[in-house]
């Protein structure tokens, strides 16, 4: 790989956001694995998007989030490795200068050989390939056997991973369609409950234009469930956004309920948003704010309902 | 502000720094887990839903990030920067996959992360949201503009150029700028 010339700055930055094509990620992504230079720039701006990310405004995960997390958890309980001791060599003894030798075979140099006659050493050579053959075969089943059974726990090892991958991935089946069947119930309670506020929204200043935008709340605040089904809606300019503001009764600050896009037609909806349980709401309304939503409303408000 | 993002976290006066808890963690320990999801799940959510603006998109993500750490701590280490910045990355990362619908583009252990500031200093942690964001917004709009669209919504400079019609090579330096500036504030 040439790392004598470097990619332009500009192009470390797109490749940091993996902004560039598939092919131009692949060839940067392998000169940067080469070239340090370029590495401390990706990593510099790997640094300064950290630190963008974390502008973003904050939210607070759904409770569930938690208990889902941790069942999931649970669920892919850790196998904790256990130390291992070194394996001990039975069929080696190692050497002085690094020389290996099987056990059980002769020593090849010629010391304690014995140095005699011609025909000493013929009967020795003689007798060397029967102890030769079983000294070198038996240690060699072992490994065999013991290689065969390294590929079986291999393979083992890889269906019981495949297989454990599956049930995960099932299990996070099942706990979203937990969730989400959990969540329809809410909504059905929410949608059914003879408690059930129902307030109507209306644009605030009368203009003639018809149709009117127009919101409907169902809030139960013991459950601190709230939807929230508008029509008519006015199409809004980019990074704008409307957003939804419960009014407690107890002339706290507003609460933000959910931001929303209305579709082409102007509908849009606000469904369950995550809301504290108990505030009784005075009010509703709905403002219009820069993309992303705020924790207060800017004026004007564009529809309200009590 | 950054305590609210649930940042304070690596410092070495915490009774469970990050690299403690993921000591744990590679044990299999699930309370050391879920103090690590108590610390960062605001920072993950809150990425994740800045870019993919669904309460339950973000909350996919939310799980997946963390399922991540769980099976393979080891894809971080304290060498690749802080815990809480690697993991707001990644969390980008992955809202800009599920937003374009593709596999993921990289591994996570790939990932270095130069940290430019002090995480273990809680205090300057704390006041790093605010510089950034003061940064950010002092930047010119056109800056601010493009590099929110590359970097929130994912859009490539190509499909930025296209949108603003500005031309390719000053779309890419103003993305270049802004992080250099927002860099520069930092190490100054």
């Amino acid at each position: 790989m040439n790392t004598a010339r470097h990619y332009e700055t500009d192009d470390l930055a797109l490749f940091a956001m993996q902004l560039l094509s598939k092919d131009e990620m692949a060839v940067v992504a392998a000169h940067v694995a080469d070239c340090q230079l370029c590495r401390q720039q990706v990593a510099q701006f790997q640094g300064d998007l950290a630190v963008y990310a974390m502008t973003s405004e904050v939210h607070s995960p759904p409770a569930q989030a938690r208990e889902r997390l941790m069942k999931q958890i649970a669920r892919e309980k850790k196998m904790v490795p256990v130390e291992r001791t070194p394996a001990p060599v039975p069929f080696e003894r190692v050497q002085p200068r690094g020389q290996t030798i099987f056990a059980g075979a002769e020593p090849t140099s010629s010391i304690g050989r014995g140095l005699g006659s011609g025909r000493y050493l013929e009967e020795r050579e003689a007798e060397k390939p029967k102890r030769n053959i079983a000294a070198a075969i038996f240690p060699w089943i072992g490994w065999a056997a013991a290689a065969g059974l390294a590929v079986m726990l291999g393979s083992l090892y890889h269906e019981r991973d495949s297989l454990r991958s599956a049930m995960t991935t099932q299990a996070g089946q099942i706990d979203r369609l937990s969730a989400e069947a959990a969540s329809a119930k809410q909504l059905m309670d929410a949608m059914t409950d003879p408690a059930a506020k129902k307030v109507t929204l209306t644009k605030t200043a009368a203009t003639p234009a018809p149709p009117q935008p127009q919101g409907k709340v169902t809030y139960v605040p013991e459950k601190g469930t709230l939807i929230f089904v508008a029509n008519n809606m006015e199409p809004l300019q980019v990074y704008k956004v409307y957003e939804l503001w419960l009014i407690p009764a107890d002339g706290r600050d507003p609460i933000p309920a959910g931001t929303f896009h209305p579709d082409e037609r102007g509908n849009a909806s606000v469904i369950m948003p995550p809301l504290p349980k108990g505030i009784e709401a005075k009010a509703f309304g709905v403002t219009i704010e820069d993309d992303g939503g705020s924790q207060t409303p800017t004026m004007p408000i564009v529809m309200a309902g009590s | 502000m950054y305590r609210e993002m649930g940042l304070v976290s690596a410092s070495t006066h915490m009774p469970q720094d990050d690299a403690g808890l993921l000591v744990l963690v590679r044990r299999g320990d699930e309370h050391a887990m879920a103090m690590l999801f108590d610390r960062y799940s605001k920072v993950v959510y809150s990425v994740a839903l800045r870019v993919l603006r669904d309460p339950s998109s973000a909350e996919d993500i939310l799980q997946e990030v963390f399922m991540q750490l769980w099976r393979n701590p080891d894809s971080f280490s304290t060498t690749r920067g802080n815990l809480g910045g690697w993991l707001a990355v990644v969390t980008r990362n992955r809202s800009i996959d599920a937003l374009r619908r593709r596999r993921p583009v990289d591994a996570v252990e790939d990932m270095i992360l130069a940290a430019p500031y002090d995480v273990a200093d809680e205090a300057e942690r704390n006041t790093m949201m605010e510089k950034a964001r003061s940064v950010i917004y002092r930047l010119p709009v056109e800056q601010r503009k493009t590099l929110e669209m590359a970097f929130f919504d994912g859009l490539t400079h190509s499909e930025i150029a296209e949108m603003t019609g500005d031309p390719l090579g000053t779309v890419k330096t103003r993305i270049r700028s802004a992080l250099m500036t927002l860099r520069k504030a930092f190490q100054g």
